[in-house]
Order: C-alpha cells, then sequence, then structure tokens
C-alpha cells in the first residue's frame, strides 16, 4: 500500500463506517437469531488487499474503535482484529492467491478466527457465568452470514482502496498473460 | 530474497499493536471505573452518540424489512405447529366424542333389553355401522359382523331406542340390514298394551314417520302409546320379529269414517339418521309376560 493521507483517509473512513453500521445496524439485524460482523470482514479485506503492516494496523484501530463504541473491555477486540489483520495480510503477501473467490475464503476463515480467538479472550478475562452452548450457533451463524457477504465487501472495500493500492490484485491478474500454445517446445505451457 | 527492512518493519508494527492492545487491556482492568480508559470510552461513547443515532435512525427501514422477514419465517413455522396441533386435537376431539356417542347408543342398547315388554334370551351382537345408503329410496346399512358372528339372514336388529330393520346379504365378515324404513320393508306391530295390531310400512323420503296399516276404524287407538311388534305366529307363517321389540310412538292418528282402516303415523324411537352401534338379536327369544298380557287384547 503506498502510505499517503488519501490512504490513511481512506482507510479510516473504511474502518469508521464498518464499525458506525455495525454497531447502529448489523448487530440489530438477526437473521435465523444470528447477525453478520461487518467489521472483521472490513479489517480481512483490507489486509488482503493492503498487506499485513496495514491490515495489523487496520484491525488494532477498529477493534480499539469498536470496543470504544460498544462499551466493551478496551483492547480485547483490538488484540484478535490486530492477529486477523496480520494473519490475512501474511497469507496475501506469502501466497500471493489469485482466485476469484478467494475473498470467500478468507472472509469465512477470518470470521471463524475472529469469533472463536473473541471467544477465547472473552472467556479467559471477565465472563465469570455459565457459557449456553447456542453461543456456538451464534458463532457458527454469524461465520455463514459473513461468507454471504464476504464478496461484496471485498469488492467494495478494493474499489475504495485502488487508488491507493501498489498493486491491484484483480488488474495484475488480468494483465496475467495465458501460457504459449505455439512456438518452440520448451517454451509453451510458460507464461511468457 | 527477503527485504529485511520491510520485515522488521511488519514485525514492529504488529509487536506495537500487540502490545498497546494488551496494555491497554491491563490498564482498562486494573483500573476503577473512573480511570483514564474508562473516561476516554465514555467520552468516545458521548461523542459518537449523534452519529450512532442517525444512523440507527437511517438503518431503521432495511433492520425493519428484516425484522419482518425473520418474523414472517417465524409465522409461518408457528403457524405450520399450530395447524398440526389442531389436527391432533381434533383428532382427539373427534374420537372422544365417538366414543361418548358409542358410549350413550350401548347404554340406550343396555337399557332397551331392560324393559319389561322386550323378549328375553335374544342373544345380542353387537355391530358397527360400517356404510350406509346414500339415497333416501334404498334405506340400508352394511354392519361389521358377518356370519361368523353368528348372523344368520332376516335376523331383527335393533339401536339405542328400539327396531332398525333385519339382517340381509350376509357374509362372513359383514352383514347388510335393511332398514324399516325401506320401501319394501313390512313389519308386523302391535299398539302396547292396547293390542291394536296392523302392519308398520315406511313413508318413503321420510324416515321419521312411520305408517301402521291395516288397522281397522272401529280400533280405538290413542297418541302416543308404545308400538311394538307383535310377533305373530300361525300356522302357516311366522313374523321374523319376536314379539316386544319397541318401535315407536303413535304421533296421529287419521280418522276417516268411509275408510275399513286406520292410518296410524308412528314416529320411530331409533334415530336412523345416525346410528352408529347397533345389535343383532341372533335368537328368536322370548316373549316377556307384560308383552304377551298386552298382547292378548288384540
Amino acid at each position: 500500500m503506498i502510505l499517503s493521507v488519501g490512504a490513511f483517509v481512506r482507510v479510516g473512513a473504511l474502518v469508521l463506517l464498518a464499525v458506525i453500521l455495525q454497531v447502529s445496524g448489523f448487530s440489530q439485524l438477526t437473521v435465523f437469531e444470528g447477525h453478520a460482523d461487518l467489521v472483521v470482514l472490513t479489517v480481512a479485506a483490507v489486509a488482503y488487499y493492503a498487506g499485513s503492516v496495514t491490515g495489523c494496523a487496520t484491525g488494532f484501530a477498529a477493534g480499539l474503535l469498536l470496543d470504544l463504541l460498544t462499551g466493551a473491555t478496551m483492547g480485547a477486540s483490538s488484540l484478535v482484529l490486530t492477529a486477523v489483520g496480520y494473519g490475512v495480510g501474511r497469507f496475501r503477501e506469502v501466497r500471493d492467491p489469485s482466485h476469484g473467490l478467494m475473498p470467500l475464503v478468507v472472509g469465512t476463515v477470518a470470521t471463524a478466527g475472529w469469533v472463536v480467538a473473541f471467544a477465547a479472550v472473552s472467556l479467559m478475562l471477565d465472563i465469570g457465568a455459565r457459557v449456553s452452548p447456542l453461543v456456538i450457533r451464534d458463532m457458527v451463524l454469524t461465520v455463514l452470514l459473513n461468507a454471504l457477504l464476504a464478496l461484496p465487501i471485498f469488492t467494495g472495500c478494493r474499489k475504495l482502496l485502488r487508488p491507493s493500492l501498489a498493486v491491484d490484485p484483480l488488474e495484475l491478474r488480468r494483465r496475467r498473460r495465458p501460457p504459449r500454445e505455439t512456438g518452440p517446445i520448451g517454451l509453451r505451457g510458460l507464461e511468457i | 530474497m527477503y527485504d529485511r527492512k520491510v520485515v522488521r518493519r511488519r514485525r514492529a508494527v504488529l509487536a506495537v499493536c500487540v502490545v498497546l492492545s494488551i496494555a491497554i487491556l491491563t490498564a482498562y482492568f486494573g483500573e476503577s471505573g473512573g480511570g483514564f480508559f474508562h473516561s476516554f470510552q465514555r467520552g468516545a461513547q458521548a461523542a459518537f452518540a449523534p452519529v450512532e443515532t442517525g444512523a440507527s435512525r437511517a438503518l431503521k427501514p432495511p433492520r425493519d424489512f428484516f425484522g419482518w422477514a425473520g418474523d414472517t419465517v417465524d409465522a409461518k413455522k408457528d403457524n405450520k405447529q399450530l395447524k398440526q396441533e389442531v389436527q391432533r386435537l381434533r383428532t382427539q376431539l373427534a374420537e372422544a366424542e365417538t366414543g361418548l356417542r358409542d358410549s350413550r347408543e350401548l347404554s340406550a342398547l343396555t337399557a332397551l333389553r331392560r324393559e319389561n315388554y322386550f323378549p328375553q334370551s335374544t342373544a345380542p351382537v353387537t355391530a358397527r355401522v360400517i356404510a350406509r345408503s346414500s339415497t333416501v329410496w334404498y334405506s340400508s346399512l352394511k354392519i361389521d359382523k358377518g356370519s361368523s358372528d353368528g348372523i344368520r339372514l332376516d335376523q331383527p336388529v335393533i339401536a339405542a331406542g328400539g327396531l332398525v330393520g333385519k339382517t340381509t346379504n350376509v357374509t362372513s365378515g359383514t352383514a347388510e340390514v335393511r332398514l324399516i324404513t325401506d320401501g319394501q320393508s313390512g313389519v308386523s306391530a302391535q299398539v302396547f298394551p292396547a293390542g291394536v295390531t296392523g302392519v308398520v310400512r315406511p313413508e318413503v323420503g321420510n324416515p321419521d314417520d312411520l305408517l301402521l296399516e291395516h288397522v281397522p276404524s272401529g280400533k280405538r287407538v290413542t297418541e302416543n302409546t308404545l308400538v311394538i311388534t307383535s310377533g305373530f305366529v300361525s300356522s302357516r307363517t311366522e313374523s321374523l320379529f319376536p314379539r316386544g321389540i319397541p318401535i315407536g310412538r303413535v304421533s296421529k292418528v287419521d280418522l276417516d269414517e268411509l275408510e275399513t282402516y286406520q292410518r296410524v303415523h308412528v314416529k320411530p324411537f331409533a334415530d336412523l339418521h345416525s346410528i352408529d352401534v347397533v345389535q343383532v338379536l341372533t335368537r328368536r327369544g322370548v316373549a316377556q309376560e307384560a308383552a304377551s298380557i298386552g298382547g292378548s287384547g288384540g
């Protein structure tokens, strides 16, 4: 990601929008008694397109803002979302996946990691009461709903961040030339 | 191959974020409710409250829409469950009502057989009605007992109240009962205790009215008197019905001085519209003394 004022503004606006939408809308919007989590998808999208450093910082900021606005234990969400952002960013940097449906997989796995890790942190920190098994159902529903939302959220984030991205993964994929099928036998099948 | 500077920066950012998170977490836990982080949190919430309120209002329509969709799904599920419950309760109610009705009919049958004019030793076989004719021209029933239960042709059939008809077409497991309202039916009867005799014939299409025919004009028949089977026996023929089975009550008497016979209208005791349980008298039985005394008059 190209570090610029515009990039900060874009990522900041994205995080703010995601947190506000999550707190004011998505958290009250129940589908089959579960709800989607926009914040983790946004963090994962930013990390996926901008890399691990940006993802890490975005996760921290989003988590802090989320804790501030929801009145939850400060630092818990930011800790987990930092890890999520870093993990997704590193996956992108190391693997460089190019499949069109990869955001769906990334969004689903990131959400699963987020709900499990956040539950673990919450249980370790300040949950003294008995935990209902319905928590697991809620977690599964969140993962499934986020899987449905992953593609549009990732697409929206990519469009918003595109001016600040050092490498647009979609453009990169488009520029890839088809393997040679003619010419010297030794060069066939190579992308040259 | 790897840019060490980039790696170091990446690790530094991660470490800073994690350390900051843990520090905030620790400080938040360690401080009291009036501490810096708690106050900061409250301040942030107050600052963002208008934004949250606006966003909440703006997002109300989609929230309501999804809520409506969820409620509709729930309502459909509830509707399905309630329909199943209604069906189950209806079945239970029908079973209970059927049981109650059967119980009433059986009680009435038992009471009928205890009457002092009813013939004794008739060996009744209780049967359930499984089918009935759908036209007014042929009044018949089908019952679930047949020859294997001891039922034979032309045996009298009674229901709650009195005589219903006689058996026809007996198979091993079922039997057909021709009702006394069938156009081909005719039962020798007498007015009890006066002893005036005649033949009870139906008025086709009106199962609530039977006619006691061949009653001489000179014989006095009063309304509300009992009509029972006469069970006549002569040297040449014998009635199919034993003496003493109640048929009905005289409802009206048509007196015409020019006619040789008077027309006596009889309202049958048995509710021929809705019979569920009947008894087939498999033995002719013995008329009781009361019925015999009654019969001595005519």
